[in-house]
């Protein structure tokens, strides 16, 4: 189906979308390159001079940007670890014939649902804080010292967290994946010899491993933006312990008033988020006929 | 074929599988309990489950203090607003693109999907001084738009996998029964594709209802969602677990029943087709 | 009134040309059948006479009117799709009305077209089901009847048989060829399958790589296809195609005779072989039989009840009268 008059009317039909897609992209991007090379903060008005890479060399030299580096690393990679791992074990649990199976797959998605103000919230106050919450608890009833997660820990304590409220969306995916591997697949296998680990080195890992990349994608795009679980547990502190890349920029900006290496920071967030992105885009890519 | 299985089997899978469920829900479940207790039970030691005097009057008390219900009204208005005008404007472009691709289509959608991948954090700085210059800080409308414009994306995607799913004949036939465009799109893309449209809708919602990047930044008390309304518990003064547990279980409850209700789509929309 | 001409209509997809220029006059009232193997370009000529798809160049003209930019809602023209295109979410009743609904048609005569469509194919008792609640052989009917109730210049139908199984599609067949005895409106098929072209037709077009190679009457095609392809792709079992020296001596490049055309006999005849794979249709049975000194085997028709086995010895003679001569380009010889 392709006549003159319909691809005319779908060209109609696409440039609203287009358009705005188009503004929200160029303009912002375009004054963060902009902001990112004056000197430009909030609490002095006046002149904004071009001081060309002084932005970039201060954000970079900053010895906050090493730590939040680091951090936005442990933070994406500790979660990553811990939900696929998680995930996969989940997801073959899952798929095993039992009793009430709906439910169980309801209560392990149900974390995903929650906002991440409020599991940060919950889990900061009334699990983890070392007088009243349930670990202190549960530590004092084993008589043992409570643990004040975000004090020694805090880094830890929010990859913990974080990792409650994406397993759920890598054992979705992972569970998805699973239940399209054809049974009969596996029977051969086991026709074949295969025992139970070998089944599962050789047919399941296999035919999840798409899925596998994908979550990492996915995961890692919205992991490298972990904000609101920083703001409200640690504020990235103790110093910056806990600060992550997006937790700099925004406190470079918004609590500092720096626009100028705030914006460098953006810049440079989105170059790191891009070398995720193509790869993630590269296996949509493949995935997609048009 | 699916197998006979021992019940032995069976009861040893549902035991574990629950025994872990649970553990995983429990945060929420303990929310929703403490919800219900004084603060003085709410952080007693030996904690109580379900023995104690259930009372209801921490969400009477969250209303009165700090007018909850605007905060409810404000993510109501914002996830809804902005999911209702992001399908406004992703359903005629998920159209041209599924029906009448052409050799730039694959294009365009692989750049939309690359806004998606934008680090919010890299274009804060300036969408905060727009919106400061345009006095739309704090307000339903700017949000409905950061909201509207990040999800665009996605919903352009999700509607796209479904109408493509719609054979393109049957569109043919309308067109040769001497439909319009716009009788063929209202009279029978639309009807066929309800299905799709609902769950690309409350998938969207749920993303809308639980943003907390731009919701935290551009926001302060006027039109603040709940997102923002319960940062604001992360100062508190004296107790307040049980008030902090009855604000959380109202703002988690609505999405929990409607994310239940969309976990295939969730699949599909969070992993653009890459995974079905 | 249905009469459809083409003149040098032409179509390209970016660089591949799918039709190349072409002229075809199709009579009022005619049932015409495209057919090809697939990728010929025989569903693309006839979107293209649809008007859902532009022709690159080339003028259409339907009763002697240029049609070739009126959009396909304007041609009237009805089309029956290969997957039906039943609209899933309305009743039989509403499927049938549908085009009535556009046209602006009043309820009265909707209804009475609707009723009569129903009878005529026997759907008066699922008017209001959906279409996922009826067979395939149903739907193929409802999406007739859809077509029907236009009252068009002419039908359209591509490949409308291919998802029904075997026994179904015998007697849709009869069927479809039954209705155009009675409306005498003209018909355009497309098909892959030579058989449903042999059996249906009055005029049969086929093509190859967006040419026309031959168009005829069932039996011209059959008793003089203009060149090899046609020979080859009309008839079944086919013609049996030789080389060499066979074919020198009777002075062509190749040769053709086709399998009721070639007796057997135990005993003499100009051509030795053994009996190979045989296959009984109980009304006739097909021999495939292994010339000495030739890799192809020949395919001779018997009659039902013949015993011959597997390996016995047999002579084969032609027909001569019968044999098709072809040049080196693989065009007839006179």
């Amino acid at each position: 189906m392709a006549t003159k008059a319909s691809r005319s009317a779908a060209r109609v039909m696409i440039a609203p979308s287009v358009l705005l897609l188009l503004g929200w992209m160029v303009i912002p991007l375009a004054l963060t390159l902009y902001f990112s090379v004056l000197r430009y903060n909030l609490l002095m008005p006046g002149a904004n001079p071009f001081i060309g890479v002084e932005n970039y060399t201060y954000f970079l030299t900053d010895p906050a940007f090493t730590d939040a580096i680091i951090n936005t690393l442990l933070l994406v990679g500790g979660v990553l670890t811990i939900t696929v791992l998680g995930g996969i074990g989940l997801a073959i649990l899952l798929d095993q014939p039992m009793w009430g199976q709906g439910i169980v797959r309801i209560l392990v998605i149900a974390p995903f649902f929650v906002m991440p103000t409020v599991s940060a919230l919950v889990w900061k106050n009334m699990f983890m804080n070392p007088v009243n919450g349930l670990f202190a608890h549960l530590a004092s009833a084993l008589g043992m010292q409570p643990f004040d997660f975000f004090a020694i820990a805090p880094l830890a304590s929010i990859i913990g967290i974080v990792s409650w409220q994406w397993l759920p969306f890598a054992t979705l995916i992972l569970l998805t994946a699973m239940q399209s591997l054809d049974s009969e697949q596996l029977e051969a296998a086991e026709m074949d010899g295969a025992g139970p680990l070998a089944r599962f080195r050789y047919i399941m890992l296999p035919h999840m491993a798409r899925a596998i990349t994908v979550v990492i994608l996915i995961q890692t795009i919205f992991l490298l933006s972990i904000f609101a679980e920083i703001l409200v547990t640690t504020n990235g502190g103790p110093g910056t312990a806990s600060t992550n890349l997006t937790f700099l920029v925004y406190a470079e900006s918004l609590l500092r008033f720096d626009v100028g290496t705030g914006s460098a920071g953006g810049v440079v967030a989105i170059i790191l988020a891009n070398i995720v992105a193509i790869f993630l885009m590269r296996m949509i890519g493949k995935n997609l006929d048009t | 074929m699916a197998r006979a299985i021992s019940t032995r089997r069976m009861a040893l899978n549902t035991a574990i599988a629950w025994t872990i469920g649970a553990m995983i829900f429990f945060p929420i479940l303990w929310t929703f309990l403490t919800s219900f207790k004084t603060e003085a039970q709410a952080i007693a030691d030996p904690p109580v489950f379900f023995l104690f005097d259930w009372t209801t009057e921490n969400y009477t008390t969250v209303q009165e203090r700090s007018n909850y219900f605007r905060h409810f009204w404000n993510s109501v208005v914002i996830s809804v607003g902005s999911t209702l005008i992001g399908l406004a404007i992703a359903i005629p472009a998920a159209w041209s693109m599924a029906f009448v691709p052409s050799k730039h289509t694959k294009n365009i959608l692989m750049w939309m999907l690359s806004t998606k991948m934008l680090p919010p954090v890299g274009v804060l700085v300036p969408i905060y001084l727009i919106f400061r210059d345009l006095k739309l800080l704090d307000t339903q409308f700017g949000l409905i738009i950061v909201l509207t414009l990040i999800n665009l994306p996605i919903i352009v995607w999700m509607l796209y996998t479904y109408f493509k799913e719609i054979p393109g004949e049957i569109l043919e036939a309308a067109r040769m029964d001497g439909a319009t465009l716009r009788s063929e799109v209202l009279y029978i893309l639309l009807p066929m594709a309800v299905p799709g449209i609902a769950s690309t809708m409350l998938l969207n919602i749920i993303l809308a209802w639980n943003e907390a990047f731009w919701t935290l930044n551009l926001t302060a008390a006027k039109a603040a969602p709940l997102t923002a309304f319960i940062a604001s518990y992360s100062s508190p003064e004296g107790l307040f677990y049980a008030k902090l547990s009855a604000a959380s279980t109202m703002a988690i409850a609505p999405i929990l029943i409607m994310g239940w209700f969309s976990q295939k789509q969730l699949v599909r929309g969070l992993t653009f087709g890459a995974v079905k | 009134m249905g009469r459809i001409t083409l003149h040098g209509v032409t179509k390209n997809f970016g660089d591949t040309e799918v039709i190349r220029p072409l002229d075809l006059e199709i009579e009022d009232g005619e049932f015409v059948v495209f057919v090809g193997p697939s990728g010929c370009g025989k569903s693309t000529l006839l979107r293209l006479i649809a008007g859902l798809e532009d022709v690159t160049a080339g003028r259409i003209e339907i009763d002697g009117v240029d049609a070739t930019g009126v959009p396909p809602a304007k041609r009237g023209l009805a089309m029956v799709f290969q997957s039906y295109a039943l609209y899933p979410h309305m009743s039989v009743r509403k499927n049938i009305a549908f085009p009535m609904r556009m046209a602006g048609l009043d309820k009265a005569e909707q209804n009475r077209r609707i009723e009569s469509a129903a009878a005529a194919l026997n759907l008066t008792d699922y008017l209001d089901r959906r279409p996922g609640q009826l067979s395939g052989g149903q739907r193929q009917r409802v999406a007739i009847g859809r077509a029907i109730v236009r009252e068009p210049a002419a039908f359209l139908f591509d490949e409308p048989l291919s998802n029904l199984d075997a026994a179904l599609r015998v007697g849709m067949r009869m069927e479809i060829s039954e209705l155009h005895t009675r409306l005498k409106t003209t018909m355009v098929y497309v098909t892959h399958d030579q058989v449903e072209a042999m059996t249906m037709a009055d005029k049969i077009v086929v093509l190859q790589h967006g040419v026309i190679e031959q168009v005829g009457s069932p039996l011209d095609l059959y008793r003089e296809p203009r060149n090899l392809f046609v020979a080859g792709f009309i008839g079944s079992p086919k013609m049996n195609l030789m080389t060499g020296e066979e074919a020198e001596r009777r002075q062509a490049a190749t040769m053709g005779i086709r399998p009721e055309h070639i007796t057997a006999s135990p005993t003499e005849g100009l051509w030795q072989g053994t009996v190979g794979v045989s296959e009984h249709l109980g009304s006739d049975t097909f021999f495939h039989v292994h010339l000495d000194g030739r890799a192809d085997p020949v395919t001779v028709r018997a009659g039902g009840e013949v015993s011959l086995h597997h390996g016995d010895m047999i002579y084969l003679t032609p027909d001569e009268s019968r044999i098709h001569r072809f040049d080196a380009q693989g065009m007839r010889l006179a």
